[in-house]
């Protein structure tokens, strides 16, 4: 039977993939879905309004001071791109891998990237004082000099980074949606011909998705095309998700600020960086598939996959913790050794501890087969390794900071209201996004997934019952 | 030259909508079949139309080698030139500053600059060619049959000289709906 060979098998017919896909776009969105909704649409209103505020009267309404000269926004701009990596992760590198798993979860995993990076960019866009000169990065012939942008800076090149893995995440996110949207055109099309009064938002829905259908019609010399594309946009996302956090963590790894100045930096912001993205994934599918009912679609299984990739990169990044405390201690670099102790007993020592214990005990319970395939403990870790990840950064970003080498330029750190609604606001906008892209956009990649039924049918077929692949 | 109109008719124009005859099918093994007796009754144009990519379709249909992966390269080759050309331009030879006492052209630290430009462009460069080769772009192109984007697998014959009987010879045994297309 090919249910039991295969668990990712979802065997039913393709009309009846598309009525349980579509849904939450067709129908009118549930209580929860509101409620939910309301709620971050609220939190993204305050952190837009502080930001807008910030604006009017200026930085100094932020935490950020002299040798603490990062803050939150740094802090939030790393959580956040961060939290991206899954998502290519997932959609590209897991494809190139083969890993038939992928296929249910990736559209949703993509859609999160493409929101966080989003997220992530308003960061530094406050933190450069005037955004509306923020095309001065840009090395664009110019009347001041002109003067250039220094392309020796990481700073400059964390532009680059993440600029590019924007653009090219949104391409190839949209890209995988065109077939998509053309079913979803071709429903619209046979509703707009059943409803007998003329439904002005039906007439916009409809017309939306025709035209970003780009007229698609499933043309077997298109998809041959097409599928070359999706291959090649998979090995050029690769490459570039992990130089994203390699290049981000050059910011702070070329710098000589003790606690920063260290070599393991690219491997180990990009551990955690799909650390921390893997249990932002689980969180949102968690709740997607209860509040859809997809979870046909998104089984235990996914699930289960997700919790070892969380287990697995979590000991990379406790072992990334230790190699930094190793190398302090044999630096013989008094300095670097300091900064260290001060991460364990100084002042924001609450902070390394919740690190600690969010990090580094918590993905321990996913050894235990009972405890990762139980909803309620996954969607509890999930939240813990993102609390856990959003302090690994606030203890690299404002511990090394706030005492480096002369006591006499030491301070302290302290976050107003403004940088507290600003984080907030972040997961408001991330969430508001998310919210309405599964209520808009199909969240299961359905041309996926039915080639994966297909080809599986196609294969049996041909090889008899020794072919279940 | 080649005007305006006749530009648009090569990128724009859809044989299916204005000739031939369409085959359905509920099972793709159906279509793999339909599409390797037709190329062997050598029709010349026909195409398949699926909900899903088919493994096997391009070869049962004879489709040559796509050329994204050749377009993809040249766009990060390009990017990559003149990327270094631009950078070397703006320290070298038009701004010259001495930083950290190292030569104007430090080109080691470009390396990132220039990754992410020919990762960009390469995948601009794929996505526009599948724009182009694969004739996307007119939101108005119809569906050929009811169903493709859903749950129908469909071939289309088109040769001029095809009468109905001829493709029922061709799809004989085949469980196919055919269906002649009138412009």
């Amino acid at each position: 039977m090919a249910k039991e060979n295969n668990v990712y098998h979802i065997g039913k017919p393709f009309a009846a993939i598309d009525d349980d896909v579509m849904r939450p776009i067709e129908a009118f969105p549930t209580k929860l879905w509101w409620g939910a909704f309301s709620l971050s649409a609220l939190a993204a209103l305050i952190g837009v309004a502080t930001i807008i505020y910030s604006f009017v009267v200026g930085l100094g309404v932020f935490a950020i001071n002299n040798p603490v000269g990062w803050g939150f926004f740094i802090v939030n701009f790393v959580f956040w791109v961060g939290i991206g990596h899954a998502g290519t992760l997932i959609s590209a590198i897991l494809f190139l891998f083969r890993q038939k798993w992928r296929t249910s979860i990736a559209r949703a995993a993509e859609a999160m990237t493409i929101f966080a990076v989003i997220v992530a960019a308003i960061f530094p866009l406050i933190h450069v004082g005037r955004p509306w000169f923020v095309y001065w990065l840009f090395p664009y012939p110019n009347e001041r000099g002109p003067l250039w942008s220094n392309f020796r800076s990481p700073l400059l090149w964390d532009l680059f980074a993440i600029s590019t893995y924007f653009s090219v995440s949104l391409i190839f996110w949209y890209m995988g949606l065109v077939p998509d949207f053309a079913t979803l055109r071709d429903r619209f099309e046979r509703y707009k011909a059943r409803s007998k009064v003329g439904n002005f938002l039906l007439q916009m829905k409809s017309y939306t998705y025709r035209a970003l259908a780009l007229g698609w019609v499933g043309s077997a010399k298109t998809w041959h095309h097409y599928e070359k594309m999706v291959m090649l946009l998979s090995a050029l996302a690769t490459p570039l998700v992990l130089s994203v956090h390699t290049i981000v963590s050059f910011d702070f790894a070329t710098s000589v600020i003790p606690g920063w100045h260290a070599t393991i930096f690219p491997p180990y912001f990009v551990a955690g960086a799909i650390y921390s993205g893997f249990a932002m994934v689980m969180t949102l599918m968690i709740i997607t598939r209860e509040v859809f009912k997809l979870k046909e679609y998104i089984t235990m299984k996914h699930l289960e996959n997700m919790a070892i990739v969380i287990l697995v990169t979590g000991m990379m990044v406790s072992f990334a913790y230790t190699v930094e405390f190793v190398m302090a201690a044999y630096s013989a670099s008094h300095i670097e050794q300091y900064a260290f102790i001060n991460r364990l007993k100084g002042p924001f020592a609450w902070a390394f501890w919740i690190m600690f214990t969010c990090n580094v005990v918590s993905p321990h319970f996913m050894w235990f087969k009972k405890l990762r395939t139980n909803i309620k403990v996954l969607f509890v870790i999930s939240i813990v390794v993102n609390i856990g990840m959003w302090f690994e950064r606030f203890v690299i970003v404002i511990i090394s900071l706030h005492r480096d080498y002369l006591p006499s330029s030491w301070d302290s750190y302290d976050p107003t209201w403004a940088d507290y609604a600003v984080t907030v606001g972040a997961f408001g906008i991330f969430f508001t996004l998310f919210l309405m892209f599964i209520r808009t956009i199909p969240s299961i990649a359905l041309a996926e997934v039915k080639a994966d039924e297909a080809n599986a049918a196609l294969s049996q077929h041909h090889h008899g019952a020794a072919g279940g692949h | 030259m080649l005007s305006i109109a006749e530009i648009k008719r090569g990128l724009f124009f859809y044989e299916e909508a204005s000739r031939g005859f369409i085959a359905s099918f509920k099972n793709p093994a159906d279509l793999l079949k339909a599409a390797e007796k037709t190329k062997q009754a050598n029709v010349k144009s026909f195409d398949c139309f699926t909900p899903c990519p088919i493994h096997g379709l391009d070869h049962a249909m004879g489709l040559h080698r796509s050329w994204i992966p050749a377009l993809t390269f040249a766009g990060g080759l390009i990017a990559g030139l003149l990327g270094v050309a631009y950078m070397y331009f703006i320290d070298a030879i038009n701004w010259p500053i001495v930083y950290g006492g190292k030569p104007f052209f430090a080109w080691p630290s470009y390396i990132p600059v220039l990754f992410e430009l020919v990762i960009y462009f390469a995948a601009v460069f794929s996505v526009v060619a599948v724009l182009v080769l694969g004739k996307l772009g007119s939101i108005n192109r119809k569906i050929p049959a009811t169903g493709v984007t859903s749950d129908t697998f469909a071939i289309w014959l088109g040769d001029a000289s095809l009468t109905k009987s001829d493709v029922e010879r061709i799809l004989a045994g085949l469980p196919a709906e055919i269906q002649e297309i009138k412009p």
